[in-house]
């Protein structure tokens, strides 16, 4: 082989190796990180409780999306730089139902399976000073009757019924948050760190 | 091993099993269900979702025609469908029938480099589609990659171009080269903590961006980077994302190596016409028996081979070239036969 040849060959390459790596690295780029909202954008059940965890565990198949019953399981298409393609839940706008199909699904450990209530994927905070039944404006306890964990995760205040407290078996499935009728949502669910 | 020995008529010559050269025809067929199970997927997803809901009542009419359809569709097969559906989901990257799960090797990979850590239930989930790479070699490329569909289509399609007088891009580059970006790959993956091999890779993204579409509302990075490649294959190098950058073909190429499934050629039977380099995606070089680790075995040579000198073998490693085919050899042979008598007649 002549010497330019092989010069040609070598250099063609490394440019092409380089518009590679160049690739690589401009694709999670152009899908800028968006910090994770506070309140109510959350993994989906039996994550792994440490986000980078999860980030090196999930594979982006987006498996999970696609059993999802409710269709609650959404992912950073678009934005989340490392995070691209991962799933998350926003539970205001659709909640999880805690159905366990995206945990069975899972190919890797991102999802677990677990029982249902050592899932971890937020706790639910109330604003006392805008609830209906808190600041007695009426009776409601949306948020009490549709919980499907019971009095362990949402319960009245004891002597004060209708006021509605979280308790510590709440998972953050977010269906109490779905479902407030309260105009500002005095009810939200907070990712656990 | 064959001696390229010159046979006379060329009537006798055996030839291979004639369903071969329809073969090709069969992987369009693969690859066209394939796609279209990926349109269809999350289409029956959306419709699961509904008989979940007891909705029907409440869709609007294109979602009442979309319900409609899915279980025209689906009705034959599940009498369930809110939980018989489960039993197929996902795309190539990673999929899950009857609750059997199989992933891309090149997730297995990606996932144990960002995670510096071996998690053997996910791992072992690549074991059938590693097992058939090493006897079959790169053949997920050519048979079931649903971005293959879409990049043959595209090189028919820059094929229209020059016919219509467009200059399109033929450059060739090093085959190497994807194997630099595999391990660049999963260095990366290792150093940035996420698989990242899975966001430049074309069927995981071709899979998760049609379920992006059709399922969660619009399509996301993945589907950009994609038109990328396409134009890359079109304006630079023919088919040259799979040639020479995927990291997934790297992956199955290296796996490949030493497959037990070959195509050979029949010296006695090739005329040399070299139809098989030029519709050879890959670039290789079956004329001369230059198959190597990139052949998928996708059967396009031995479709169009005109006379029927590609057919299958089972060894691990390539005829080593066997010369020109029989007309070279007859002409040789006359010339040798020539140059004896000569020399015999000479004093």
């Amino acid at each position: 082989m002549r010497r330019r040849t092989f010069l040609k060959r070598w250099l063609s390459g490394s440019v092409l190796l380089a518009v590679a790596a160049l690739l690589y690295g401009v694709t999670p780029l152009l899908a800028p990180r968006r910090a994770m909202a506070k309140r109510n954008i959350l993994r989906p059940p039996g994550a792994l409780p440490d986000d980078a965890a999860f980030i090196v565990a999930c594979i982006g198949c987006g498996l999970c999306g696609e059993v999802c019953p409710p269709r609650c399981i959404k992912f950073h298409a678009r934005d989340g730089s490392t995070e691209v393609n991962t799933p998350y839940i926003d539970v205001a706008e659709k909640a999880c139902i805690l159905c366990d199909k995206c945990m069975v699904v899972c190919p890797t450990e991102a999802l677990t399976l677990i029982p249902r209530r050592e899932i971890n994927m937020g706790r639910a905070e109330i604003d006392r000073t805008a609830c209906y039944p808190w600041v007695d404006r009426g009776i409601c306890g949306a948020c009490v009757s549709v919980c499907p964990l019971g009095e362990q995760a949402i319960d009245y205040e004891m002597w004060n019924q209708y006021r509605p407290a979280i308790q510590n078996g709440c998972v953050g499935c977010g269906l109490c948050v779905e479902v407030c009728p309260h105009p500002s949502t005095p009810i939200w669910v907070v990712a656990v760190a | 091993m064959i001696s390229p020995t010159f046979t006379a008529s060329p009537g006798a010559r055996t030839r291979p099993f004639f369903l071969w050269r329809h073969l090709n025809k069969l992987r369009w067929l693969i690859l066209t269900i394939v796609f279209a199970m990926l349109v269809l997927l999350p289409l029956l997803h959306i419709y699961q979702t509904y008989v979940a809901a007891h909705a029907y009542d409440l869709l609007s009419p294109g979602e009442t025609r979309l319900y409609d359809v899915m279980e025209w569709i689906a009705a034959p097969f599940v009498s369930d469908p809110a939980a018989d559906l489960d039993a197929v989901k996902g795309n190539t990257w990673s999929g899950s029938f009857w609750g059997y799960k199989i992933s891309d090797p090149l997730a297995a990979v990606g996932q144990a480099a960002a995670g510096l850590s071996l998690y053997w239930p996910f791992l072992l989930t690549a074991l059938v589609p590693v097992a058939l790479t090493m006897v079959f070699g790169r053949f997920f490329c050519g048979w079931s990659c649903p971005a293959t569909f879409l990049y043959e289509l595209n090189s028919n399609f820059a094929s229209w171009l020059r016919w219509a007088g467009i200059r399109v891009g033929n450059r060739r580059f090093d085959k190497r080269i994807k194997y630099g970006v595999l391990a660049l790959g999963l260095i990366l993956s290792a150093v940035s903590g996420s698989v990242l091999a899975g966001a430049i890779y074309p069927p995981a993204i071709i899979g998760r961006e049609i379920y992006y579409t059709i399922a969660q509302g619009g399509f996301g990075v993945g589907t950009v980077f994609f038109l990328g490649t396409l134009l890359f294959d079109i304006l630079v190098a023919r088919r040259g994302f799979c040639r020479y950058l995927c990291p997934g073909g790297a992956l199955y190429s290296a796996l490949g190596r030493y497959r037990i499934l070959r195509i050979r050629r029949v010296a006695e039977s090739c005329n040399d016409c070299a139809k098989c380099n030029v519709v050879c995606e890959f670039d290789l070089d079956p004329m001369r028996d230059g198959f190597g680790q990139e052949c998928n075995n996708c059967t396009a040579c031995i479709a169009i081979c005109p006379t029927d000198a590609l057919t299958f073998t089972l060894r691990p490693s390539d005829y080593p070239e066997q010369g020109p085919g029989h007309l070279g050899q007859r002409y040789r042979a006359a010339r040798q036969a020539r140059e004896d008598t000569v020399r015999d007649v000479a004093p």
